[in-house]
């Protein structure tokens, strides 16, 4: 990780903030010293940028930047900052105050980013994102669709400070929640004002957040505040992003729980995969320390909060609340069957406030703007706004955060700018693993998206996953892909999770393998609403939600596996081949020079055709056939 | 303590605070069948044929009867159409894996399962975790759940003979499937899960009819707790049987003193 050298001012050389005011103070005195005009060049340091190679583009800048003559203009910053989001097209540099945005910097685009653009505020054509069928390029962030449509209240730091370095927080309001509730509310307002945001837990429950502090702070003697930092969900990286980019919202969002709630300690439960947050989190704590915003008698008010990070034991089901709090306490990560919830009898049998990191990262905001205005966003029982992270097949990948309500297919069309390749959108499954799968546009034609309406058309918010899906995907594959993670995720130790989950994944296999029988459909909801209804935990009551959603949507699809042995998408190898619709194709030959296996004849300008002997199906001449001339049988 | 009243299918009793559905259920004579409950351990609410359905406040809702605890009026259902039929599947899956185990074959026939529907796992264990919440009672470490999903299984640690086992026998007492067994072979004594030695545990031999007796490791640990306090002190080289005999006669010896009516007899047989 880059160590920030760039700002003014490090914890090391402040003294500790005794005062609510000398916060104020520290930071107007950070403000003053930063020139709104100055150049800054933000570069993308997320883990997807890193991995493109962001770091060394930071190096560069500095290799150039520090240390030239400047003949008397300002020395341009650089700032390492967190993930933006759109890491598809990373890694991503954006300079101010033109907000000029370049995607796929690599280093050797840095010494002409400098000469041209940050000298002579000349244009590079080739780093500046197009909209997909677009013609003109978008020179400013703020126009690119992707980010104009969003409404980042969670993310707005993100992108914009450099998360190892805590006076960019404190520019920008860092810790000032904290001081407005530790000087000016009592516990109990601060309860009330997160109650009356209505803001719901987004780690997947969407249990009302100022509800849960109200009982815990009910409970007698000591508490802990504990930051669901797991996040199991395959492809979903809003906490790993808001950790990494921002993670002074959510350690303040967990010291002002922690004062409501009458606790002074924390801990953050950090999924082991994820080295960078951890590290991030470490210095950001330490920074914090040093500067008295967190630990003891925080800006001499008196009340201390200490956090302490652990990593989690790489297991999905370590991310469900009973199983997290065995794993901190050291034991297996695996649910405890008691019905007593943990704001009673959590972590080391003490009553336990459990939240995750966005819905942490969520606090400051409300505290300083107030329920009413956070709740001005959003649905009236769905409040605010939420991280999606949009993925599959759509053409701008990444985390988006909208206003709760928003209409799903203008995240897929406005936002994501709809499905690539000509392919017809098929339907868009949300909540993660044991979400469920929303046939947009053809059977639901739009919902918006909420708590609520997603349950009712048989899915979840979870914690925001959400996978675009064209006509290219089978529902059948999609539900045994995603029994298949759970399955391997599962716990094992109830029977309905363990052994119904198997068999479903066994009935599944055999469907797509052109042996399911007749009866298997009907075995599959049985077994669903069983497993929902008789498991220990929230893995086994909504694993099925898979297979229970794509039955509900795709019965037909399902049908034509068992009964037709035919796999209507061309997805399962044993249940489709294609061929080549004569009277649509051109002979232009592009199937055959695709096809790796050379299973494709026909002379030029004359019908192809494929030999099903030799066919792999590989989908290279579906793909590419101009005139869509092969077909799936 | 409050009193709750309570609809225990359809019939109006009374049940106190912090009561299992379990326990109010066997205190009014309704059967609820359970497969990894003892009323001597800690509920893990594994196997979930206790399921119920519980309606609280106006929401219903499946509980395990073991270890749900009454807290507020409620009615309770014990074996509504919902609540058999999900006792039906756990049978049919439990039985794909143990079809040889009584308990399950007399299960099936009270659910009227179908064991045609799920093919045969042929597992052994039913993971009820009996075995290994008793062994944590008594040791603590020898047997526990190792592994995830389908791969959950009953382990000693790394899967190699354990050192801590004390050959109580707990865990082959109360498993409801007959897999764990206990042999006394050559002066030691074997606990076999699935037929696999998992621990040995050198049995002592008694000084008086010569026989192998109860483990040294469990009369230690006795000792120690019992400490120089327990008189006479448990004697580790005489067996239970031949203990109790020698006490016999040393108290009949002075009935004899007294009264002068002892006939002497040799010692205990030792075969
Ligand atoms: C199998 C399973 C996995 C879960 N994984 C996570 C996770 O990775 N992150 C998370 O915040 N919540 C996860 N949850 C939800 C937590 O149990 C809990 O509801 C949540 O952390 C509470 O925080 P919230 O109220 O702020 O959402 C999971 C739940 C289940 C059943
Ligand atoms: S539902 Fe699944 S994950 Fe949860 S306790 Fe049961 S087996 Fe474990
Ligand atoms: S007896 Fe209650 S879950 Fe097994």
């Amino acid at each position: 990780m880059i160590e920030a050298t760039q700002t003014a001012l490090t914890p090391s050389e402040v003294t500790k903030i005794m005062s609510t005011e000398a916060l104020a103070e520290y930071r107007q005195k950070l403000q003053a010293q930063y020139d709104p005009n100055a150049p800054m060049i933000y570069v993308c340091c997320g883990t997807g940028c890193q991995a493109a190679g962001s770091v060394d583009v930071v190096e560069k800048f500095r290799e150039i930047l520090v240390g030239s003559a400047w003949d008397g203009k300002v020395v341009p910053m650089i700032k390492p900052t967190g993930c933006h989001g759109f890491c598809s097209r990373g890694p991503l540099v954006i300079i101010e105050p033109q907000d000029i945005f370049y995607q796929r910097v690599t280093v050797n685009d840095v010494q002409e980013i400098v000469e041209k653009t940050v000298l002579n505020n000349e244009l590079i054509k080739r780093l500046q994102y197009k909209s997909a069928g677009a013609k003109e390029s978008i020179t400013k962030a703020s126009e690119i669709p992707y980010y104009a449509k969003q409404t980042r209240l969670v993310l707005k730091n993100i992108g914009r400070v450099n998360p190892t370095e805590i006076g960019d927080s404190i520019i920008r309001n860092g810790y000032a929640a904290l001081a407005k509730a530790l000087t000016q509310m009592t516990p109990q307002q601060v309860i009330d004002e997160v109650s009356s945001s209505k803001l719901r837990g987004r780690g997947g429950a969407g249990f009302p957040t100022g509800l849960k502090w109200e009982s815990c702070a009910k409970q007698e003697g000591l508490r802990y505040v504990i930051c669901n930092a797991d996040e199991g969900d395959p492809g979903a990286f809003m906490d790993r992003s808001l950790l990494e980019g921002d993670p002074h919202s959510v350690l303040e969002g967990m010291a002002i729980c922690a004062y409501a709630v009458g606790s002074h300690r924390g801990y953050m439960y950090v999924r082991a995969e994820y080295p960078l947050a951890v590290k991030t989190l470490t210095t950001a704590i330490r920074q914090a320390e040093a500067l008295g915003l967190l630990g003891k008698n925080i800006m001499g008010t008196g009340f201390d909060f200490e956090v302490t990070i652990s990593t989690g034991a790489g297991a999905f089901i370590c991310g469900e609340s009973s199983a997290l709090m065995a794993s901190l306490e050291g034991k297996v990560g695996r649910p405890r069957p008691k019905y007593i919830r943990s704001v009673e009898k959590g972590f080391r049998d003490s009553p336990s406030n459990l939240n995750n990191v966005e819905t942490y990262a969520n606090i400051p905001s409300i505290i300083a703007n107030g329920g009413n205005w956070y709740k001005s966003y959003g649905t009236e029982r769905s409040s605010g706004t939420k991280v999606f992270a949009l993925t599959g097949n759509v053409f701008n990948i990444g985390l988006v955060e909208v206003p709760m309500g928003i209409s799903l297919m203008e995240i897929v069309f406005g936002i994501g700018g709809g499905v690539p390749n000509k392919r017809a959108l098929k339907g868009v499954q949300t909540g993660g693993p044991s979400g469920g799968c929303i046939p947009i546009p053809h059977k639901i034609p739009d919902i918006n998206v909420g708590y609520g309406k997603l349950a009712e058309v048989g899915s979840i918010m979870g914690s925001g996953g959400m996978i675009v899906m064209d006509e290219d995907t089978c529902m059948v594959e999609v539900a045994r892909y995603f029994v298949n993670f759970l399955v391997e995720e599962s716990c094992g130790q109830c029977t309905p999770c363990r052994e119904g989950l198997t068999r479903m994944k066994e009935i599944l296999d055999r469907i797509t393998q052109g042996d399911g029988r007749e009866g298997d459909i009907e075995l599959l909801e049985e077994i669903g609403k069983f497993t929902n209804n008789f498991s220990l935990c929230g893995l086994g009551t909504s694993a099925a939600n898979p297979v229970l959603s794509t039955i509900r949507y795709f019965r037909e699809e399902y049908e034509a596996h068992i009964r037709d042995k035919k796999c209507p998408a061309g997805v399962c190898k044993k249940l489709f081949h294609y061929e080549i619709d004569p009277d649509i194709c051109t002979g232009c030959g592009l199937c055959k020079s695709k096809c790796p296996v050379k299973a494709i004849s026909g002379e030029k300008k004359k019908v192809h055709v494929i030999d099903q002997s030799l066919c792999m199906k590989c989908m290279e001449c579906y793909k590419n056939c101009k005139f869509r001339s092969v077909k799936i049988m | 303590m409050r009193v709750l009243n309570i609809i225990l299918n359809g019939k109006a009793v009374t049940a106190r605070e912090g009561q299992t559905i379990l326990e109010l259920a066997q205190e009014n004579g309704v059967f609820i069948p359970t497969l990894c409950h003892s009323p001597a351990l800690e509920p893990a609410a594994m196997c979930r044929l206790c399921t119920v359905q519980v309606i609280e406040g106006g929401r219903a809702k499946f509980v395990t009867a073991c270890n749900f605890p009454l807290r507020r009026d409620a009615e309770i259902r014990t074996d509504s159409p919902e609540v058999r039929h999900g006792r039906k599947l756990i049978i049919e899956l439990l039985m794909a894996r143990c079809p040889s185990s009584p308990e399950l074959q007399r299960l099936a026939v009270e659910y009227e399962a179908d064991l045609t529907r799920f093919s045969s796992l042929n597992d052994d264990c039913v993971v009820c975790g009996l075995c290994t919440r008793a062994c944590e009672a008594v040791t603590g470490k020898t047997l526990s759940l190792a592994g995830r999903g389908t791969a959950i299984h009953v382990s000693t640690a790394f899967a190699k003979i354990s050192d801590f086992c004390i050959g109580c026998g707990a865990c082959v007492q109360i498993c409801p499937v007959q897999k764990i067994s206990m042999e006394d072979v050559d002066g030691e004594r074997h606990i076999l899960l699935h037929g696999k030695i998992v621990s040995q545990v050198k049995l002592p031999r008694c000084k008086s009819c010569g026989k192998y007796f109860g483990p040294v490791i469990d009369l230690e640990k006795v000792m120690d707790r019992m400490g120089e306090h327990l008189i006479p002190p448990p004697n580790a080289d005489t067996c239970p049987e031949c203990s109790r005999h020698n006490l016999a006669v040393k108290l009949g010896k002075r009935y004899f003193e007294q009264y002068g009516v002892f006939r002497e007899e040799g010692q205990a047989d030792a075969g």
